[in-house]
């Protein structure tokens, strides 16, 4: 009986241990300058994938934000994916190597930005890692691939969520645009009018003389 | 409040703190997961995240471990705000720390750290985040002795919370989108309506001006 619990504990703890360690972050934080986050990359060949949507934004004209630059920069240095000019993207590419990878937004304008971001490392056993240990079953590279897949539809929503946000905000802004500037308009109108009856009253004034006229 | 940018240096540090971190995760058999952000030297740091009612956050932080030194003299506050100002969390001078909520309101929930030691650091600090929010809060150890569930029927529970949380989100952005489109849809009724007013409120301006300015001339007698 002792057997064959510490067998069984045995194969959960491997099971556990070996495969399966994905790492999912979804978080927005505010850019002045440059912000960047760092996220580890556990083995060599995961998919690193992931979106940011700039969320908080005050356009007074244009149409678009001129957009805020991505650079993902490996432990060593190389810079692996680049994206600038964008105001929200999806991007995915394969660690070259394990390793802290930074994740860096530059805002090149003065006005900060607030950026949500969604960054994921998937890692589906292969068959090296499969010879290597042989608790590992075929099951389990199935189950990671479920996994993966699921994480991707995740991510589309939270990408799908963050776009959401931005297209409300726009659509608060123009609401109350709508209303301030339409209420202004009229003060305005009224103001010209009343501005002009006082100029027209001055003119015909017994001061002035109504011959000038 | 702006961080500053890296210094090669950290290229060093990072690499001895990628060895240390993978040779810790072959004793501890932990799991690395999370970010990690600087906390630049004065001001706060601060990541927020929109998250809808009733949903389980979940959340560690700890400085990362660079430099002897900086462990011993440096330390955090942070201070967890829901989206109606309420505080949820509030931590002082820790090294690390963590703050278990549910959320009852939708909206932004707004996380600030800063460092608030006496000492002050010359350069910014970096802290490790694990913020983990819904499904992946979930404590999976509990449930698989609860239910004494082990090996794939665990993973494809998981699964099946994964798949469960896809469901209620996409119901959720369902209802946004909804709420939404009638926003839009009163903004466009009211552009037409207060159009057609400005043209009213026009006419009956001049119309004012038109019959004030009759009436001055009858009564100077111009007229």
């Amino acid at each position: 009986m002792d057997r064959r619990c510490l067998t069984v504990a045995l194969v959960v703890s491997l099971i556990l241990l070996s495969s399966f360690i994905t790492s999912t972050s979804s978080l927005s934080v505010t850019v002045n300058e440059v912000e960047c986050v760092y996220e580890y990359v556990l083995y060599e060949g995961d998919t690193v994938s992931g979106n940011y949507v700039v969320v908080d934004h005050d356009i007074f004209w244009g149409s678009d934000h001129p957009g805020i630059d991505f650079t993902v920069t490996s432990p060593s240095g190389n810079n692996v994916h680049t994206k600038k000019g964008t105001s929200g993207d999806k991007f995915e590419f394969k660690a070259p190597r394990s390793g802290m990878y930074k994740f860096c937004f530059h805002n090149p304008y003065s006005a900060p930005e607030t950026v949500s971001f969604y960054i994921h490392v998937g890692h589906i056993p292969n068959e090296h890692d499969l010879a290597k240990d042989e608790h590992l079953d075929p099951i389990n590279v199935k189950i990671a691939e479920l996994r993966e897949a699921l994480e991707s539809v995740t991510a589309e929503q939270k990408y799908l969520k963050a776009r959401d946000a931005r297209h409300r905000h726009t659509n608060e802004s123009t609401r109350k645009r709508v209303i301030y500037y339409t209420l202004a308009e009229y003060l305005l109108l009224a103001c010209a009018s009343g501005l002009q009856v006082v100029y027209i009253r001055r003119l015909f004034s017994k001061s002035f003389g109504y011959n000038r006229v | 409040m702006s961080s500053r940018g890296c210094r090669g240096g950290w290229i060093r540090y990072l690499t001895s703190l990628a060895l240390l971190v993978t040779s810790s995760f072959v004793i501890w058999g932990g799991f690395v997961e999370g970010i990690w952000l600087t906390i630049p030297a004065s001001g706060t740091k601060c990541v927020s995240e929109e998250i809808q009612s009733g949903i389980v956050v979940l959340a560690d932080y700890y400085i990362v471990d660079d430099d002897h030194a900086h462990l011993r003299t440096s330390s955090i506050s942070s201070r967890v705000t829901s989206p109606f100002g309420n505080n949820l969390h509030h931590d002082e001078n820790v090294t690390h720390g963590q703050f278990a909520f549910t959320t009852t309101e939708g909206g932004n929930y707004l996380a600030c750290f800063w460092i608030g030691g006496q000492h002050q650091e010359a350069a910014g600090l970096t802290i490790g985040l694990d913020w983990k929010i819904g499904v992946a809060a979930k404590d999976w150890d509990s449930v698989a002795k609860k239910d004494k569930i082990e090996g794939v029927e665990l993973e494809l529970r998981k699964l099946e919370g994964s798949v469960e949380a896809i469901l209620k989100n996409l119901i959720y952005l369902k209802n946004r989108e909804a709420e939404m489109r009638e926003v839009s849809e009163k903004t466009n009724a009211r552009v037409a309506w207060f159009s057609i007013m400005s043209l009213g409120v026009c006419i009956l301006v001049s119309v004012l001006q038109v019959a004030y300015l009759q009436r001055f001339f009858q009564k100077r007698k111009l007229i």
